[in-house]
């Protein structure tokens, strides 16, 4: 535990030294930091995910907090190490993807960096800390930095409406985090975690609507829809590395959330399980419809956070219903897949925000539709952002695809369970899973065919060197590589897994675990394969063209070469043929100009989107408050006299109360 | 291993082939020989290339990268009387995610000539397998589910033993699968293999650029993959437990009336509207979940 206290120290000092370095070294003074910070941190977790023993400490307080306990075990420890090693990526990616704000007036740096530092710093508690007061502190912090770091580029109206968006909502999910500490607490007369398995054994209906409360609250967090609307704002709107660890890490602090709840959980009802499992498909789906109807690039990013929070929520909810039929080949491989998930999530959609920004910085547009022709310009940059692409749509070779298979495993179990309903919907959320699949491929095509191949769609003003700084693509090049370990290593994740998923599955029993270790390694034997045939039939390929004759040409267009390159296909194009099919889900609108006249002069055609909870829950709702609140409005005079009245009829009305109640 | 390379390497253009001369046959010509196809693709590996100065390695990579993962889908698939080679627990989920791969890299490097054409057919493919992917899932998960196994080889043979409901499941199984193939495929009445209007194709128009070997290795995926399929519509049909030579003539027999069927359904139909070509591929779905209702009704999951 001290190592892991040391590594948040480390962070906190690095923050601190920031702060007092001049712009164009600030980043690295943190980096440098972190870094040593993250190694202990990792020479502590790593060990204790791999089995070690659990690491902790007490820091002791009076009555009410109590003691808190910070305990390091298997599950904190998963969550920790991805927090650390994305985070301290997303540091270095900062120093490149900064410098042309430094020095820059309206951006503030130092209070940039020392917000970066403290924000690490209680991603990285959260998951140690087993005292519900201290967990909400922290968790209330968190939330703070990260709208803080959201509003770097405050004096956009934009982002200072998606900032409060964000605060607002995440006061709605502490709202209920709190109701829910607090009944457990009037029962256990106790903050401590450690207390919280007593109740929940005691009384079961009781314990599984507590576990609903706690999962809309950290379901805010995570961003599982209904409640997902903050994340398609607040992820444009933060810088790059932002993004990328708030979408990577800290949305996963809310699974963390769940998964520590579903620990004291002994005895889940069958509702939790199915409606767990409906809300992760709901998610999984709409977030990936959502996406593809987005153009722009970080937003598309943003609603792929809410699939793949769908997915990861289709494994837990799977090794709920695992403990609810005492199926443990369901539990395992549910909660199996949904946890290597987050892990593949934080990685590959780290990778893929870092490139995002890495376009944006480059060409200050993220509309895709101005885009294109960029993998010329940027050619590592698109390379990792292809793996990044390959990884979420869960492609063989790359670490997204062992995971949906692992969740595909338990679905699997599931319908030989011999249970008619749970085969039922088995099968059914196999059919989910796979469109799920099949639309990221088609969003996921569409982004990075229309960013980075064809022709740039209008002249792009590209600085002299047009490829991101090295301190950008370093982390990039790091999360590729480990996407595609992961990919091709499969066997690696039972050591990995092992530990945090014994408290989850309650089975301590891993020999079904070795049929599927054979599985996988004859999976990671196949794709070995599938790599090495690919390169001899390109060899074979070639081995022919060595002779012939290979020609440049302009494409050939079906003889109508294009006169401008807005003529290539658009993303709003691209993805017409699907939405015109789902258009009562995304809700669209469009304005046309038709060609009128024998020679028309003009025409247009706009398509837009919106998020049907956005528009038909939130915006209402938010009306409604808004106009319920309006009628106080009133009584805010700014007349300070009248301020002070109040004031003193407030303080008659106390005095004749007391005088009242007190005889 | 030698069934399995004749089945993949050579049947493929016979395949193609038998489908050609139906259709000539049908139009009333005589066609060209059977063995026709192997000659066109043959051709093209002695021709030079054309690349289009707007493409990256993209464009390069994708045929080969389309054709291993077909070769490896191939492989995890039982020919007959010998089983898959790769085959292995749950190896129909790698299955359809190995052609989702090489559906990735055909999208990009449509995407990757910056031609418009092109950039429709890949969204219109895209859109299409997103009604073929569930409906595969539905279909397998459901044989699974019956035979209570995970693995092609696995499901087959159980299928065949299950109970007296077998036949009509077979049947409908069938069925379904015959319209992933014309999906998969791209034959009528999906998309028009032959058609002369760029707007109106989807696969063929993907590949508009590509040419010498490049072209080839395309040809020779897309036939390989309509006889991956094939193959698994014959390991549904073929009963298990006849002697292996038997089987494995069935097998050739199934293919080739598979080819017959599609060229005469391509002589006989025409193309079906792009916006009503997802209800075609629904029916797929249906029959999956019809499959599915009538394994829960009548005996609620295996004895």
């Amino acid at each position: 535990m001290n190592l892991f206290l040391a590594g948040i120290g480390f962070i906190l000092l690095g923050g601190i030294f920031s702060l007092f370095r001049p712009d164009s070294s600030k980043g690295k003074t943190l980096v440098f930091f972190t870094g040593m910070g993250t190694l202990c941190i990792l020479r502590q977790s790593i060990p204790i995910l791999l089995g070690a023993v659990t690491d902790r400490i007490v820091l002791f307080f009076h009555p009410p907090i109590g003691p808190i306990p910070l305990i390091l075990d298997p599950l904190a420890a998963f969550f920790v190490t991805v927090i650390t090693l994305v985070s301290f990526l997303g540091t270095i990616y900062s120093i490149g993807y900064l410098r042309p704000y430094a020095g820059q007036k309206g951006y503030s740096l130092s209070s940039h960096y020392f917000l970066l530092s403290l924000f690490m710093a209680s991603m990285l508690l959260v998951p140690v800390v087993q005292n519900a007061l201290a967990f909400l502190f922290i968790w209330e912090l968190m939330s703070l930095f990260s709208f803080l770091l959201i509003l770097f580029e405050q004096k956009k109206s934009e982002v200072l409406e998606a900032g409060l968006n964000y605060l607002i909502a995440m006061q709605i999910g502490v709202m209920f985090l709190t109701i829910g500490f607090i009944s457990i607490a009037l029962k256990s007369h106790s903050w401590n975690f450690a207390s919280f398995a007593e109740v929940f054994k005691a009384d079961r209906s009781w314990s599984n609507g507590i576990f609903l409360v706690f999962f809309v609250g950290f379901g805010i967090k995570a961003g599982f829809v209904p409640f997902h609307t903050w994340l398609p704002k607040a992820h444009p709107a933060a810088p790059s590395h932002i993004s990328a660890m708030m979408s990577g890490v800290m949305i996963k602090t809310g699974i963390y959330g769940i998964l520590r709840m579903i620990t004291f959980f002994p005895d889940p009802s069958l509702a939790v399980g199915y409606g767990v499992l409906f809300i992760a498909v709901a998610s999984g789906i709409l977030g990936v419809i959502y996406a593809i109807a987005e153009h722009d690039l970080k937003k598309l990013l943003a609603y792929h956070s809410v699939e793949n929070i769908g997915i990861i929520g289709m494994g837990i909810g799977l090794g709920l219903l695992g403990l609810s039929y005492h199926n443990p080949l369901l539990a395992i491989f549910g909660f199996a897949g949904g946890i290597l998930h987050v892990w593949n999530h934080a990685l590959f959609k780290g990778l893929l925000f870092f490139g995002a920004g890495a376009v944006f910085q480059k060409t200050h547009q993220r509309n895709m539709e101005l885009l294109g022709g960029l993998g010329k310009r940027m050619p590592y940059t698109a390379f990792f952002f292809l793996i990044g692409s390959l990884a979420i749509c869960g492609l063989p070779l790359f670490n997204g695809f062992i995971s949906e298979f692992l969740i595909f495993i338990s679905l699997l179990n599931g319908f030989r369970s011999h249970q008619p309903f749970l085969s039922a919907v088995s099968v059914l959320s196999m059919g989910a899973m796979a469109t799920i699949g099949a639309l990221a491929l088609l969003c996921f095509t569409k982004a990075f065919g229309v960013v980075f191949l064809g022709k740039p769609r209008q002249p792009i003003a590209i600085g002299e060197t047009s490829e991101g700084t090295p301190s950008m693509l370093l982390p990039m090049g790091i999360l590729g590589f480990f996407c595609l370990g992961l990919g091709v290593l499969p066997q690696l994740i039972f050591s990995i897994l092992r530990y945090p998923l014994a408290p989850l599955a309650r089975s301590a029993d891993f020999s079904v675990m070795a049929d599927l270790e054979k599985t996988l390694s004859h999976l990671a034997f196949v794709l070995c394969l599938l790599a090495g045939l690919t390169v001899i039939i390109y060899g074979v390929r070639s081995l022919c063209l060595k002779k012939s004759l290979i020609q440049k040409h302009r494409t050939w267009d079906c003889g109508y070469p294009a006169t401008t390159t807005r003529m290539q296909y658009t993303a709003a194009s691209y993805a017409a043929p699907f939405l015109s099919l789902a258009e009562f889900l995304v809700n669209r609108t469009s304005h046309k100009i038709k060609p009128e006249e024998l020679f028309p002069q003009k025409a247009s055609y706009q398509s837009h989107h919106r998020d049907i909870f956005e528009s038909y829950v939130f915006t209402p709702a938010g009306a409604a408050i808004r106009g319920f609140l309006g009628l106080f409005r009133g009584i805010q005079s700014g007349n300070i006299q009248q301020y002070i009245l109040y004031g003193l009829i407030f303080l008659v009305g106390v005095l004749i109360w007391t005088i009242g109640v007190i005889p | 291993m030698i069934v399995h390379l004749f089945f993949l390497l050579v049947l493929p253009c016979l395949f193609i082939g038998v489908i050609n001369r139906v259709k000539s046959l049908c139009a009333g010509r005589q066609g060209p020989p059977v063995i026709q196809p192997f000659f066109d693709i043959g051709r093209l590996f002695h021709k030079g290339q054309v690349i289009s100065s707007t493409t990256s390695f993209i464009f390069q990579i994708a045929p080969s990268v389309n054709l291993a993962t077909i070769v490896l889908a191939g492989l995890l698939i039982p020919v007959g009387p010998c089983p898959a080679i790769l085959g292995f627990n749950g190896d129909f989920i790698l299955f359809a995610y190995l052609l989702a791969l090489g559906r990735f890299f055909s999208l990009l490097a449509a995407m990757d000539t910056g031609n418009s054409f092109e950039g429709m057919g890949a969204s219109r493919e895209a859109t299409f397998s997103v009604w073929v992917e569930p409906a595969f899932f539905i279909l397998l998960g459901t044989l699974a589910f019956i035979s209570d196994q995970t693995s092609f080889g696995g499901i087959f043979v159980a299928l065949q033993h299950y109970n007296p409901w077998s036949n009509l499941i077979i049947t409908l199984g069938l069925v379904a699968l015959f319209i992933l193939i014309l999906v998969e495929g791209c034959r009528m009445p999906v998309d028009d293999p032959n058609t002369h209007l760029e707007l109106t194709m989807i696969h063929e128009v993907m590949v508009l650029d590509h040419s010498g070997p490049d072209l080839g290795l395309i040809l020779s995926a897309s036939a390989m993959k309509m006889v991956v399929l094939g193959l698994l519509i014959a390991d549904l049909l073929i009963p298990s437990g006849l002697p292996g030579w038997l089987t494995l003539l069935a097998t050739g027999g199934a293919l080739f009336f598979i080819a017959v069927v599609i060229g005469l359904l391509e002589s006989s139909m025409a193309r079906l509207r792009m916006v009503h070509v997802p209800q075609f591929i629904l029916v797929a779905t249906s029959i999956g979940l019809l499959i599915l209702s009538i394994a829960i009704f009548s005996q609620g999951g295996p004895g």
